[in-house]
């Protein structure tokens, strides 16, 4: 509106009053603008919220409400202050989260529950004179009738459905497959519990209580670093955001703090007026790379060899030519340093092999409990072998030495950490060390005259074990030699000149990471300096940039190796910081009970989500990668030349990890026949096993019996976002129009696994049911057969955690969910409810046995320290010792919907716990008795109610440490005991503070500190990992009990990776002659990383933030790259490969590296995608030219850190490896005519 | 109570069988309002007939595609006048307290704005009001008929009837303004390349002229994606 025409520019009217003495005066100007603002500050109330899905952000905001309509939201202010001399938290929120109220009314909502048409017909025929189940069966049985909506997956046609109808076929589907196949067939997926986590367990809990089964996340997004649980046995513990600003020297490392970390940038920024300095690693010109004092732009996926380089600088001039004290005091004390290796001989040649254990020794050192998992060091101070306190063997079946003090038992030690001096080695050896960054291919081929074997010499110390005389050394004797660095020791291999070609050197990092060494010296130097000075204030922000290769482990590991180095983990404004699709569930151990209704029934079914669907997507059936290629040339003798499926395979049979669906009989009939038999359930199974009469489903994941057959989707978007291998979900497991352009192994005549049945023909549409709950109409949606529509961010109660700050906040119902729509907590409820009403006379009381892996922090940790497969007859199948342990599970079906709405008794029985501690929880109970009110009655009459989210908050806040002070304390109690040391005094002064749900309406409040944590709260120090390892010696959770830098499993030593070191990308030959077209020839490495405009709290359908963007999907290309194919900026392009095509626009910027292209991730299909010509169906996501790939090392188990744990341990989703050809569009075609308007969604 | 707009705010509802029941009653009240032409109640009477005895399922799935999925085919106006801009509360809670003026608590899930929902108001209104009501929201019924038009579904024929009711005709520059905007269409296909078409940055002599590229996003952002050129109006 022009306010010119209302203003007089040249004349004042005579009518202009004047008030307050003159100061003020009246005016005739137009005032209407001010309408605008009076209107949108006219509310009814304002509600706390925030966004709940996926977005770490965890950003409290003020959501408007006026007659019932949310009108917009700003940032709330309110966060409790931090102390003198640290910035505030907020302003806290983003461009995203605030354009969320405008798409909450959006036209791709979800209204109705959906059905796809085809299927609501027959479902209402059917029901015209069958039962629901029946109904249901009825479909199944007939496959003309399955196949008629199965092949319409993702292509249009849904009708509107009743409440009560659409969950009617939900619950009769999964009623069905329960009792036709086995509950371990209902499957179900949901990510990041922790953003909103009564919507997560209102899933889970459901799932749970029925048998079905809960898949991980955190490994299949590739966000979960394998690395941490190796190094720490932790999942991923980080600083909060605000301990940045206590840093003196940050090194930001494949993480965009400003563009993806917005509501937490402002400590980076300020931090840098206090003088840290920054040095930022990026290939790309990225906007972090603008706040570095330094940007190192290391080619893409070439980070280890950098990471080497900066270790080869800092153990050079801080560890050997000079030793710094404060360096040497921290390895020495939170390290495995100083542990002994044995030196195993193969073929003549020594190669590092395990870690010496107590039980090596004669005697034993005197240890009884557990010898084989102590492991052992020289001690200077009684000059002899000590097996120090903290390691595994320590921490199950006796108490009070599980602790970092320097003793072996009672005995005060100080461990030696080099044998260099020559009174302190018996002899110098030559030890073999694998190279991995001569042989690669392509753009990585930088570095061919190294040969694959690196030989160095080691001081040994010889020592009597049980097997003869052997060598050992110690562990950063090893790890010098494994840097390249010269010890006047003689050999080959290593060098005291940085300028020198060797493998470590910066010369070499040069070469291979196109960085100039002298700046790679300067950064090393400077951070390491830092480091000493501060006594560990150097960080490491890093993140998927690193994380998400292949080879990830050996990235990170060498980061962490330099933060080890140098004393940086566990000290504020130092450590490892990683964020990505980062989550920390802060009241977890409250939470667990809740969303796997451990309250009920123990163990859940949980399973890791990347080998799952590498085998039930198939995408194992066109694996391009063989062992041959990954295995050590120093691997220890063993059958390593099988299929990587064959790896997992051998993991689920000897428990390492988790099996869904367990075995091709349903569980209710083992248990039936075991008691027919007469026999106990474990040693029926075990028995029936061994026979081969038992078949694990794992082997044949081709054989209908063994397919997963409904799927529940909710709080994610898994088609359009983060299924990997996106066009075989489509082809395989859903069964309908797909891009894959290449052929399987058996169609290629290349070798077929040997433990996984190859069938011929793969199958097509294994799922009997999708349904994908979300309030809008995702990718996911629309290739589902049921959608449900769930109440948004601002519809629903819940609650929210990050670990970017320290503060519980919640989601909450600011108005009613819109349409039809309800929460996820209600779905849930209602699902079960119909569940319970329908399945009377059909399923009852009945009888599950659970496969349960070798779990992390559980006494079966340290069940196997050698790898022996029963199977092969290397051992005898011992449930929970060679296997999985067998547990009998009693459900009640005809009691779903009661139990989902109660707190069930174990919590009284068996109390809770986590991370290996636990305590009894009756008075918790009993509170929320009170609180909650009780069942009066039904078949969980005297129970707790959970009826209400709420509720479910309530009792996730009331079981808690970290949100009632009561359980703190005896959380820390519970861990006295194993440590023999205090603790209680972290939770002192807590007793009492209770936080409730109205609590945190009111103001986010602050976590209390806990043991299922490794920082803590406190007024003096911002939350920082391995913080209580340190400062209150609580060891780390590993086999050494230190922060552990070598890993000495068989597969780790059989694979190379026992010592970090530089491993080029694989080659995955998805670019095959036979799909690339003549006169295609840039082929470029494909990068997934997240965007400005729809990281997670909004997706990429929010049309402001398309505005902001292009309007639809781009990737992005070098100048020169998009020269040398004919493509300018903004050109329609086709990038493909033989896993499927996709269609974007181009943008060509400078700012991307020659050789890389960008595809920021999560552009949805639906918005402004053109068909491709490759493949004639419209264009695909970013996942549609990438394939999973899973990596034997993450399948270790029952091996103390490297034990399985749910969203812990586990093979992960990498998707950095991917080379694709990129072309320009000859024509732009929408598939838009009226003939195929039906598949408009497709 | 005006039955023609009660009639119509019906058809534009989600079909059921109960509404199939009562097609013949419905059409009657269309095919004897002597408001709109002869040539409009013929128009209507295909999407009757449909209504009447076509298979439930294929209404349904129809419906569903058209109205729920389609963005640009929405039945919640404001999509059309504030797309998803901050606006768009605002004008819902105007548009309940002029329902709450007019004696009705809507009782319904669907939002305020939901055409049927309107219409089913209006239809208890004075006629005069209700004609005014709908001639503000003409250009909003003449894109929508232009673009249900070209997908020759029958539902066209509701919007041009409504049109005729509101006695507006639709504002020629507003609808220039439309031909500009981006659809789904093939046929389309330039209107949406201009949408992603960066206008050039220059530095030219007027420092304050302030950014091209920011005012043409903004200027995307006031107007929302609505109608597209329909055949007839490129014949006009």
């Amino acid at each position: 509106m022009s306010h010119l025409l209302d203003r007089l520019n040249f004349l004042q009217s005579k009518e202009v009053g004047k008030f307050s003495n003159g100061h003020g005066q009246l005016t005739r100007e137009n005032r209407d603008w001010e309408d605008t603002y009076r209107n949108r500050w006219r509310h009814d109330k304002i509600v706390r919220s925030t966004h709940g899905v996926n977005c770490t952000g965890s950003c409290s905001w003020k959501i408007y409400v006026k007659s019932g309509i949310v009108t917009w939201e700003t940032q709330q202010t309110d966060y409790p202050r931090t102390r003198p001399d640290l910035p505030n938290h907020e302003p806290r929120g983003c461009a995203r989260g605030a354009s969320y109220s405008w798409y909450l009314y959006s036209a791709n909502r979800v209204k109705n529950p959906l059905v796809r048409g085809r299927l609501m017909k027959v479902w209402r025929k059917m029901r015209e004179k069958l039962s629901a189940i029946d109904a249901w069966t009825a479909i199944q049985n007939d496959p003309i009738l399955r196949a008629s909506y199965v092949e319409t997956r993702g292509k249009g046609g849904f009708v509107r459905a009743t409440w009560d109808e659409a969950t009617e076929i939900t619950a009769a589907a999964n009623a069905y497959t329960a009792k036709t196949y086995g509950p371990d067939r209902v499957f179900g997926f949901s990510p990041i519990p922790a953003m909103s986590m009564v919507s997560y367990a209102a899933g889970t809990r459901y799932l749970s209580l029925m048998g079905g089964v809960c898949m991980s996340f955190y490994d299949w997004y590739c966000d979960l670093p394998p690395s941490s649980p190796m190094t720490w046995g932790e999942q991923t513990d980080v600083p909060e955001s605000a301990d940045w600003y206590n840093s003196s020297y940050l090194l930001l490392w494949g993480s965009n703090v400003p563009q993806t970390r917005t509501p937490d940038a402002h400590f980076y920024t300020e931090v840098r007026y206090k003088g840290t300095k920054s040095a930022v690693i990026c290939p790309d010109y990225s906007e972090a790379a603008k706040f570095g004092d330094i940007w190192l732009n290391a080619k893409q996926g070439t980070d280890a060899a950098l990471a080497m380089a900066f270790g080869h600088v800092i153990l050079r001039e801080f560890h050997l030519d000079r030793q710094a004290e404060y360096f040497e005091d921290y390895t020495r004390k939170y390290s495995d340093f100083p542990m002994l290796v044995k030196l195993e001989e193969k073929d003549g040649r020594l190669v590092p092999g395990r870690f010496l254990r107590a039980d090596d020794l004669d005697g034993k050192l005197g240890e009884k409990n557990n010898p084989e998992w102590k492991t052992v060091a020289f001690d200077e101070a009684s000059k002899g072998y000590v097996a120090p306190n903290g390691s595994v063997g320590y921490r199950w079946g006796q108490d009070g030495e599980w602790n970092l003090e320097e003793r072996a038992s009672k005995a005060d030690t100080r461990l030696k950490l080099s044998l260099i001096l020559d009174e302190d080695h018996d002899a110098v050896v030559g030890v073999d060390f694998p190279y991995f960054g001569g042989a690669t291919f392509g753009q990585f081929n930088t570095d061919a005259n190294h040969p694959d074997v690196l030989t160095r010499n080691i001081p040994v110390k010889k020592v009597k074990t049980a097997e003869g005389e052997i060598a050992v050394a110690t562990v950063f004797d090893l790890f010098c030699a494994n840097y390249g660095l010269d010890r006047g020791l003689g050999g080959d291999w290593v060098t005291r000149d940085y300028a020198n070609d060797m493998p470590g050197t910066p010369a070499w990092a040069e070469k291979i990471t196109g960085v100039p060494a002298d700046k790679i010296i300067h950064v090393a130097r400077e951070f390491a300096d830092n480091a000493e000075k501060t006594n560990g204030r150097s960080m490491v922000i890093l993140g998927a940039g690193i994380n998400h290769w292949y080879h990830m482990d050996m990235n990170y590991r060498g980061v962490i190796n330099m933060l080890v180095m140098c004393g940086c983990v566990g000290q504020s404004g130092g450590g490892w910081a990683h964020y990505v699709g980062q989550e920390k569930l802060r009241p977890q151990t409250g939470w667990q009970p809740l969303a796997f209704a451990l309250d009920w029934g123990r163990p859940p079914r949980h399973m890791n989500a990347t080998s799952a669907w590498y085998a039930h997507t198939d995408q194992w059936r066109y694996e391009t990668l063989t062992a041959n290629e990954l295995v050590s040339p120093t691997a220890p003798t063993g059958d390593w030349d099988i299929s990587l499926i064959d790896y997992n395979i051998r993991a689920e049979r000897m428990g390492w990890l988790p099996s869904a669906p367990q075995w091709k009989t349903n569980p209710f009939e083992i248990a039936k026949a075991a008691k027919a038999a007469g026999k106990e359930i474990p040693a029926y199974v075990a028995e029936n096993l061994k026979s081969g009469d038992l078949e694990m489903s794992c082997e044949d994941p081709d054989n209908p019996v063994n397919w997963p057959r409904n799927l529940y989707i909710w709080r994610s978007n898994l088609l359009g976002s983060s299924g990997k291998g996106h066009e075989y979900f489509l082809k395989h497991l859903l069964g309908t129009d797909h891009g894959v352009m290449g052929r399987d192994l058996g169609e290629e005549g290349r070798q077929l696994p040997k433990e996984a049945v190859w069938h011929k023909d793969a199958p097509r549409g294994k799922l009997d049911l999708l349904v994908t709950i979300d309030f809008r109409m995702s990718t996911t949606a629309v290739y589902s057969d049921i959608v449900l529509p769930t109440a948004s961010w601002y519809e629903k109660n819940d609650m929210n955690t990050s670990d970017m700050h320290p503060f519980i906040h919640p989601l909450q119902a600011a108005v009613d969910p819109a349409y039809e729509s309800k929460s996820d907590w209600e779905i849930f409820k209602f699902i079960a409810k119909k569940f319970q009403e329908i399945v009377p006379g059909y399923l009852g009381k009945e009888t599950d046995i659970v496969a349960l892996p070798l779990l992390h922090d559980t006494p079966s940790e340290i069940a196997q320290d050698q790898v022996k497969d029963w199977k092969k007859g290397e051992c005898d199948l011992i449930p929970g010792k060679t296997a999985p342990s067998f547990i009998t599970v009693e459900r009640d079906y005809t009691a779903i919907y009661d139990r989902y709405t109660t707190l069930g008794p174990l919590m009284d029985k068996l109390g809770n716990g986590g991370k290996g501690i636990s305590w009894n929880t009756q008075d918790e109970v009993d509170n929320l008795s009170d609180l909650n009110g009780v069942q009066l009655d039904g078949s969980a009459v005297g129970r707790p109610k959970i009826d209400t989210a709420i509720d479910a908050c309530e009792v996730i806040l009331m079981l808690a440490p970290e949100t009632n002070g009561e359980v703190a304390v005896k959380a820390w109690q519970a861990l006295e005991k194993a440590t023999g040391r205090e603790h209680a005094h972290l939770a002192e002064g807590e007793h009492h503070n209770k936080i409730r749900f109205r609590d945190i309406a009111a103001q986010p409040r602050k976590i209390i500190s806990s043991p299922t944590w490794s920082g803590i709260e406190s007024e003096k120090v911002s939350y920082n990992a391995g913080y209580t390892n340190v400062h209150e010696l609580i060891p780390w959770r590993t086999l050494t009990g230190r922060q552990q830098l070598y890993q000495d499993h068989l597969w780790m030593r059989a694979f190379g990776e026992g010592f970090m070191s530089y491993r080029p990308p694989v080659n995955l030959k998805a670019v095959t002659k036979a799909v690339q077209d003549a006169g295609d020839t840039l082929v470029l490495n494909f990068i997934t990383p997240h965007q400005k405009w729809g990281i997670h709290s909004t997706y990429t359908d929010n049309l402001l933030m398309l505005t902001l963007n292009r309007g639809g999907p781009v990737v992005w290309l070098s100048e020169i790259d998009a020269k040398s194919a004919g493509i300018v900026d903004n050109d329609w392009i086709e990038l493909y490969n033989a896993n499927g095509a996709l269609t974007a626009r181009a943008v060509v910027s400078q700012r991307i590296k020659e050789g890389t292209t960008f595809m920021y991730h999560a552009q949805e299909k639906i918005v402004n995608t053109p068909g491709s010509e490759k493949t004639g169906k419209r264009g695909g996501i970013h996942n549609s030219v990438t394939r999973t790939v899973v990596k034997p090392t993450h399948m270790i188990g029952g091996y103390a850190q490297q034990s399985y744990g749910f969203n812990y341990y586990g093979t992960v989703g990498s998707n950095r490896d991917e080379f694709v050809v990129v072309r320009k569009m000859k024509k732009v075609d929408w598939l838009d005519r009226e003939a195929t308007a039906k598949e408009s969604a497709e | 109570m005006d039955r023609t707009l009660k009639a119509l705010s019906l058809i534009l509802s989600y079909p059921t069988r109960e509404l199939q029941l009562a097609m013949p009653e419905i059409g009657a009240v269309l095919a004897s309002d002597s408001r709109l032409t002869a040539a409009a109640r013929r128009a209507l009477r295909p999407l009757v007939d449909e209504l009447g005895a076509r298979d439930i399922y294929e209404l349904e799935e129809q419906f569903v595609l058209l109205f729920d999925r389609s963005r640009t085919l929405s039945l919640n106006l404001f999509e059309h006048v504030h797309g998803e801009s901050r606006d768009r509360g605002g004008a819902m809670v105007s548009l309940i307290e002029t329902y709450r003026e007019g004696g009705f608590e809507p009782a319904t899930s669907e939002l305020p704005d939901h055409l049927p929902v309107l219409l089913e108001f209006l239809a208890t209104q004075p006629a005069a009001e209700a004609k005014d009501t709908l001639a503000d929201a003409a250009n909003i019924l003449e894109a929508l008929s232009a673009r249900l038009a070209r997908r020759e579904s029958p539902y066209a024929a509701v919007f041009d009837s409504l049109l005729q009711l509101s006695g507006a005709k639709a504002d020629s520059e507003a609808v220039a303004e439309l031909l500009a905007q981006p659809d789904v269409d093939p046929a389309d296909l330039e209107a949406l390349d201009k949408v992603w078409e960066e206008s050039e940055v220059l530095f030219g002599p007027d420092p304050n002229a302030g950014c091209p590229q920011v005012r043409d996003m903004l200027a995307r952002m006031d107007t929302p994606p609505s109608a597209a050129p329909s055949p007839r109006h490129a014949a006009e």
